[in-house]
């Protein structure tokens, strides 16, 4: 059986990784509003999740979004944009991190249900 | 790694119950039904200012945040042009957006949005979380506590006297509906659980406990809580159990069990009432004695201090060892080895192997007694 409240919650915390790696290439403002938009997102889809990786999910979220807002100033502002493009670089490997113990949780999971 | 060996001693494998973590959740609670109200402003948001740059094909810094700044008035209700007021050229492009926005997203992020909010917040009582976490947290740390099992008149009296004296306390209450009336006599910890539960008794942290206290009104539970607290401290001497019982046959299988001392009130009462018939009450010295041991007075202290078979204090007179004069407490009694007593000792008197000294006074002059003997024993570790 399908989840569908895992497709919504995966779709979002994939997508935060995806948009920030597509600004890191494209160094494009759209893309940018897009990235925080979406990292936004997935940090308070996180927000009341009880697993057994919930805090540490919510730390790496919380990662991202304080590696992108200030990526974002820094962007718009039109000082620093190197700086804004490595802290953009930045919460793409937060993003990856959260990914990683999604997939963690996933299988911890998986075993759980064996078990029973 | 001592302390880790100590831990591991306790029977079984129970988790403490954590009831920090119990209202932590709560608050974590709080955030989950903020979840969709702050996902709406975002997306809205993020939606808004995305497609505002993209009518006006502007993505420059001032745009962006004058297009962001657009957006949160709209949605807010405030303003509705200020953000492109500026470009005329898509004028009309940008109102026929602002009027399909507007139709769309206030409703979403005003009235779902900011709606929800407050009322999670209207609702979720978080000082009550507060509250209930900032003594959870403290209660974490006490070292050397007493747990006292059930509000009644007897633990009343028994945390009155506590407090007094500046004892800290965790009471374990079963029944819920005496919450009201445990905050009105102001506990400062207390938990509603069952105490005889392993998980609750290492919660309310008996491993670095003092003693533990319970005065049901039924044997059986005092038992329980008797048993669960002993398997997990077995040591008579560094954790103390004190219990009441019904009849003085219970009182014996609680001390079997573990209890250090156990009270059958009844009997108590009608000793203390004999007392009364037989010595007739006087202004001064009616209960004196009795008023010091129940430490009613807290200017008095009496304590027991025995003497080790390999101390050097052995054979040595009362007025040799100058403990009066050096602490200002003093030695009404000596009981010996074979229980007999020596009452008001001269300065004579020898002390022999096996004695117990009866000290009497301040209990400042009494903390003053527990080092002076200290620093006998010191002495003799030095000659040993």
């Amino acid at each position: 059986m399908i989840n569908w409240g895992k497709v919504w919650s995966d779709f979002f915390i994939f997508l935060a990784l995806t948009s920030n790696v597509g600004f890191i290439f494209s160094h494009d403002p759209y893309q940018l509003v897009i990235a925080i938009g979406v990292n936004l997102l997935a940090t308070v889809l996180k927000f009341g999740a009880k697993k057994i990786l919930a805090a540490e999910l919510l730390a790496t979220a919380l990662v991202a979004d304080l590696h992108l807002i200030p990526a974002t100033i820094l962007y718009f502002m039109e000082t620093h944009v190197p700086l804004a493009i490595g802290l953009a670089i930045g919460a793409a490997v937060a993003n990856v991190i959260s990914i990683v113990m999604l997939v963690i949780e996933i299988i911890f999971e998986y075993q759980k249900e064996e078990e029973i | 790694m001592a302390e880790r060996k100590k831990k591991k001693k306790h029977y079984g494998n129970v988790r403490p119950k954590s009831y920090r973590a119990i209202y932590e959740e709560k608050f974590y609670d709080i955030l989950l039904q903020l979840r969709y109200p702050l996902m709406t402003v975002i997306f809205f948001t993020t939606m808004g200012v995305l497609i505002l740059m993209i009518l006006n094909n502007r993505s420059d810094g001032e745009s962006v945040l004058n297009y962001f700044f657009h957006t949160v008035i709209t949605f807010s209700t405030v303003g509705y042009t200020e953000g492109y007021q500026t470009d005329p050229s898509h004028l009309m492009l940008n109102r026929f957006f602002a009027t399909i926005f507007i139709i769309i997203a206030v409703p979403f992020v005003y009235m779902y949005g900011l709606v929800t909010t407050v009322n999670v917040f209207m609702n979720s009582n978080i000082d009550e979380i507060y509250r209930y976490w900032r003594m959870y947290k403290a209660m974490e740390k006490l070292k050397g506590h007493y747990i006292i099992c059930r509000f009644n008149g007897i633990t009343k009296e028994l945390m009155k006297n506590l407090r007094k004296r500046g004892i800290k306390y965790v009471l374990i209450e079963p029944d819920a509906s005496l919450e009201k009336e445990i905050i009105e006599f102001g506990v400062e910890y207390y938990v509603i659980d069952e105490p005889h539960k392993r998980s609750v008794l290492l919660g309310v942290g008996i491993e670095q406990a003092k003693g533990v206290v319970t005065a049901f009104e039924e044997n059986t539970q005092d038992l329980s809580v008797i048993v669960t607290a002993r398997l997990i401290r077995p040591d008579k001497d560094s954790f103390m159990v004190f219990a009441t019982a019904t009849t003085e046959g219970a009182a014996e299988k609680m001390r079997l069990l573990g209890a250090n001392e156990v009270i059958v009130p009844d009997v108590s009462v009608g000793r203390r009432m004999t007392s009364f018939v037989l010595h007739p009450p006087s202004p001064v010295l009616s209960g004196f004695l009795e008023k010091i041991a129940y430490g009613e007075r807290t200017d008095m202290d009496i304590i027991e201090i025995r003497i080790e078979e390999s101390s050097d204090l052995i054979g040595r007179r009362l007025k040799d060892i100058r403990m009066r004069q050096e602490t200002g407490a003093t030695v009404v009694a000596i009981v010996r080895a074979d229980g007999k007593m020596k009452i008001a000792p001269s300065g004579d008197a020898q002390i022999k192997k096996g004695d117990s000294l009866i000290v009497l006074g301040h209990p400042k002059a009494l903390k003053r007694v527990g080092e002076f003997f200290k620093q006998y024993k010191k002495e003799e570790v030095k000659t040993a």
